[in-house]
Order: C-alpha cells, then structure tokens, then sequence
C-alpha cells in the first residue's frame, strides 16, 4: 500500500521534472546564447556569455525589419479579435435566445467548420483574394482571421449565453428595451468572463498564426512576426546570434503574456471541452 | 405581428454579417476547391477539365504516401502519446501528488503559448552541430564529433519532430483534463478512500468513467490537428531532406504555391478534408463499440 503510493511519488516527480527542464533548458540557452556573437555560439555551445553582446538585438531588429512585422503582428492579434469576439457574441446571443428553426441550422454549419482546416481552402481563398483585389493587403489577412476564429469561439460564446437566465431578458423586453439594445446593455456585460476568455484564446492564435499570413501576403511591409523570423531560418542569416535575438523578441511577448493571464488562458482551453 | 417583425430584423442583424463573412472565406472556397480539383489549372488561364487524373496521379506518388506515413505517425504520436499523457500529468497534479504544482502546470503548459516557427527554429539549433543537445552529448559520450544523424534516415527523420510535437502540445490536453478533473466532487474521492479504495481503484472506477466524453472530444481534437501539422515541420526541415519529413500539408503547400499546380494542390486539400472526416468517423465507431462494451 504505502509502497506504491512512494512508486506514484517517484513517477509523478520524475517526469514533472523532466517536462520543466525541457522548457527551461531550451528557452534559458537560448536567451544567454542571444548575447554571444555567432563565432562564441559556434566555438562554445554550451558556454555562458562573457558579456551583454546586444549587437545581435540591434542588427537583428534593423535587418530582420522586425519592428514592422512587430507592428504587424499587434494589428493582426487586436482587430480581429476584437471583431471576432463581437461577432461570435452577437451570434452567440442570435443562436441561444431567439429560438428560430434557422438558429439550429446555422450553429450546425458553424461546428462543421471546426473541421475545415485552413489549408483545405487555402489555394481558393488566394485566387478569390486576387480576384477582387485585397490579396497583399492587411484587409486580406484580417478577413480570413475572423472567419477561422468563429466556429469555436461561436461555440463558446452560445453554450455560455444559453446559461443567463431568461428572465433577465425578459424583463427588459417588458420594459420596452429592443434586442440591440439588451444585447449591448445585458448580454454583454453578463458574459465578462467568457469575453475575458475568448479575446486571451483568439489573440494568442492570431499572434501564434503562419500559414495564412505567408500564403495571402508577399510584401514585407504587412507581413507578421512568425513569418518575418521564419525568414532568419533560410537563406537570409547564417549568423546564429541574429537568429537568436530573433527568436527571443518573438517569444518574450508571448510568456510575458502568459504570465498575465496564465489562469484565462487555461480556461479558454478547457472551456470547449467542459463536460456539462 | 409587429413584435414579431422586430424579433427577425433584430436576429439577422444579429447573425447575419458574421455569417456572411464565414461563407464567403470558408464555404464558398471549399466547393470551389472541389471544382478546381478536378482541372489542371495553374494559376492563370482557362479551366482545362481533367476528371479525376489529379486523385489519381497523387495515388501513384510515394512521395505523398510518404506523407501520409508521416501525418499517421503524427496521429499516433497524439492519440497514443499526448492524450494518455496529457491525462496522466493531469491526473498527478489534480491529486495533489507532488508539490509546487502550479509550478509544473505553468512549465507544461508553458510551450502552447509560444508561435511554433519559433519552436521549430529553436528545436533545430538545438538539434545542430553547434546546438544544446549535440553538445551535451558531445560532453556525456567523451565523443567531440557526434552530430545528429537521424534526420537523413529516410524512415527516421521524422522522429525529432514528433519528439517536439509531444513537448509542445501535450500541456493543452493536461489543462483541459485538469479543469475537467476539478469538477468532480471531493466527496466521493473522500468516501472511496475511506471505504480503502487503493489509488488505481479511483482511477479506474471513479476518474475514468467520469472522463470518458472529454477524452473522446480531445482525440477528436487531437487528430484534425494533427491532420493540419504545417507550421513546426515548415519552418523546422521544410518537408527535407529529400522528403523525408514531409507531411501531406507540406505537399500540398509545396505543389500548389512553388510549382503552380492548383488543380493538383487542391486535390490533395480535399483528400485532408476526406482522411479527418474519415478518421473521426473510424473513432465514433470504435468508441460505440467500447461502449457496448462496457455496458
């Protein structure tokens, strides 16, 4: 008995610890190995560096044109999240209250476009960008984000919705208040944690995305974060320090973010998969 | 009648522009894909129809079943490795098992948060010749010029990235076991530990059960994602050397937008779409046979 409940011990720190020192060795090498220049990368791997070499920040950030992808990727992570989680509530409100026939329809062909996945209609929605014209532009990116974004979080925004009470809205609507108005004024300000979740989970996938952004766009003044460092991979910079210092602005937003809304962040992830 | 009119505007205003909007970008390109499919347009120029010699070509090419092997081996590495795991770590920590375990789940959960071209460039650096786990082996074996070789091991290659695969996305599926784990009342793990439950006895009879709807939703997950696997082994290997890691989403990308061949690349879209719907149909089956089973 008490044997192995000691086996369960030693099993659970195992790998507990094993899984933290994956995640702290890579990321600690390399944010020390971003203040060595390429040659003291090279010679010595494992070393630490001997001073604060910040020349790989400096020409990195001016080479890589990092501060416009910077920029960028702060567009791509803010508006579309904003539009989407606005839509995915107002359609979430839509699904839940109104009770129509078409309201089962339409949330019936929004979970089916869990399962499209981007590439599936990648090559379409470049011709049908070029087509009318916003293909290399920020409007081209923004569009397809919002659409990818709505089947889940339209998911999470209904089931949460279908739980305020009727009477609430009700209420209102004796009143004399109209659905718009019951939308903006109770809806929403009910719904606050769930629209804490939704903007975390969709800023962090907007941040994170790739495909989309290097398919829809070739010029560099609208391009993003991921693809502007996915270019530090190839041909462009053979000098590891670059590359290093490259990496390290991308990943510092994120963990700092992380760090911010550790416990939202979890939520959002859990929250499609909840039990009821 | 009047209120009735209102109810309706206010509904489509409501519903009606995300849902324009998600047609449009989703929808409508896929059945275009459909039609384009089936021509061997590049890109300009007219539709030439060519029936099904797209499908038919890409089922004669080891280069896509190569892939296919791979995008399986993802599969397995996810349903097989990440799921249990997942489940594992989060059942560790839900017990309270080891201490300072807000500590781990942050660790864990840590690489989700993280954009996985910057993975995938790190993993590789890690992996090079001038790289941490080259060096420390380096170190460990006494062998100043070990190097990695896997990656030129035509059946191999593909094991460092399901290696970083299973690191990066395993903390999603343990903060959604978690969070459900969280919902089950203390009383009855209480009353089963004072009726000298041993502690794979609650695992077995209590936690599983309790479990079963969230694992099947996240195997669910875990397959259409793995389906999509393009991002870690683009920006990682790009589908090389010679093919080696190459997964269907990398032969799509590669044929449609370096070679032009749109008519082939969305044919290889459409069997995606196919081999996920195909593969969750397989789960339900399988999972309503377990549960016959059970009953």
């Amino acid at each position: 008995m008490l044997q192995s409940k000691n086996l369960w011990k030693i099993f659970s720190y195992f790998v507990m610890i094993l899984f933290s020192i994956l995640t702290i060795g890579p990321l600690l090498w390399l944010l020390y190995s971003s203040f060595k220049p390429h040659a003291a990368i090279v010679r010595s791997p494992l070393a630490f560096p001997s001073g604060f070499y910040v020349e790989n920040y400096i020409r990195s950030w001016r080479l890589g044109k990092l501060g416009i992808y910077f920029l960028n990727s702060i567009i791509y992570a803010t508006v579309p999240t904003i539009i989407t989680v606005f839509f995915a509530m107002s359609s979430g409100y839509a699904f839940s209250k109104f009770h129509f026939r078409s309201s089962h329809v339409l949330y019936g062909i929004y979970l089916t476009g869990l399962l499209v996945t981007v590439h599936s209609v990648i090559v379409p929605l470049f011709i049908l960008e070029t087509r009318i014209g916003i293909d290399n532009t920020r409007l081209g990116v923004i569009i397809p984000y919002i659409a990818f974004a709505l089947p889940f979080q339209i998911f999470l925004s209904t089931s949460y919705i279908k739980g305020i009470p009727d009477s609430l809205e009700e209420a209102a609507l004796i009143d004399g208040a109209s659905y718009l108005a019951i939308f903006m004024k109770i809806i929403i300000p009910v719904a606050t944690p769930i629209i804490a979740t939704m903007t975390i989970f969709t800023f962090l996938s907007n941040w994170n995305e790739f495909i989309l952004v290097l398919t829809l766009t070739s010029r560099v003044a609208i391009r993003s974060l991921p693809v502007g460092i996915n270019s530090f991979a190839g041909g462009m910079s053979r000098d590891y320090g670059l590359q290093f210092a490259a990496l390290v602005v991308g990943t510092a937003p994120m963990i700092v973010f992380y760090l911010f809304f550790h416990e939202q962040l979890a939520k959002g992830f859990s929250a499609g998969v909840s039990k009821e | 009648m009047n209120q009735k009119k209102t109810k309706i505007i206010s509904y489509w205003i409501l519903a009606g522009p995300p849902l324009i909007l998600f047609l449009s970008v989703i929808l409508f390109p896929i059945l275009f894909s459909l039609i384009i499919s089936l021509s061997n347009w590049s890109g300009s120029g007219s539709l030439q129809w060519v029936g099904l010699k797209n499908y038919i070509e890409i089922i004669h090419d080891r280069i896509f079943f190569h892939g296919l092997r791979n995008n399986l081996l993802i599969v397995a590495i996810s349903v097989l490795g990440q799921i249990p795991l997942g489940f594992v770590l989060a059942y560790i920590l839900y017990r309270k098992i080891v201490q300072r375990e807000k500590f781990f789940e942050t660790m864990i959960f840590l690489p989700i948060t993280i954009s996985p071209v910057v993975i995938a460039i790190l993993w590789n650096q890690i992996f090079s010749t001038s790289g941490l786990y080259t060096s420390i082996i380096r170190k460990i074996s006494n062998n100043p010029r070990y190097v990695v070789s896997i990656f030129e091991n035509q059946s191999l290659a593909i094991i460092p990235i399901l290696f970083v695969i299973l690191w990066m996305y395993t903390g999603m599926y343990m903060v959604m076991y978690l969070a459900n784990l969280q919902k089950i009342s203390p009383s009855i793990l209480e009353a089963a530990e004072i009726d000298g439950a041993s502690e794979s006895q609650i695992l077995l009879h209590i936690i599983f059960p309790f479990m079963q709807g969230v694992i099947m939703t996240t195997t669910i997950f875990a397959i259409t994602g793995s389906l999509k696997s393009f991002d870690l082994i683009y920006a990682m290997t790009g589908g090389g050397p010679a093919h080696f890691t190459e997964v269907i989403a990398i032969y799509m990308y590669t044929n449609t937008f370096k070679y032009y061949k749109y008519g082939f690349g969305s044919a290889v879209s459409i069997i995606i779409v196919l081999l996920s719907v195909g593969l969750i149909f397989l789960l339900q089956i399988l999972s309503r046979r377990l549960d016959r089973k059970y009953s």
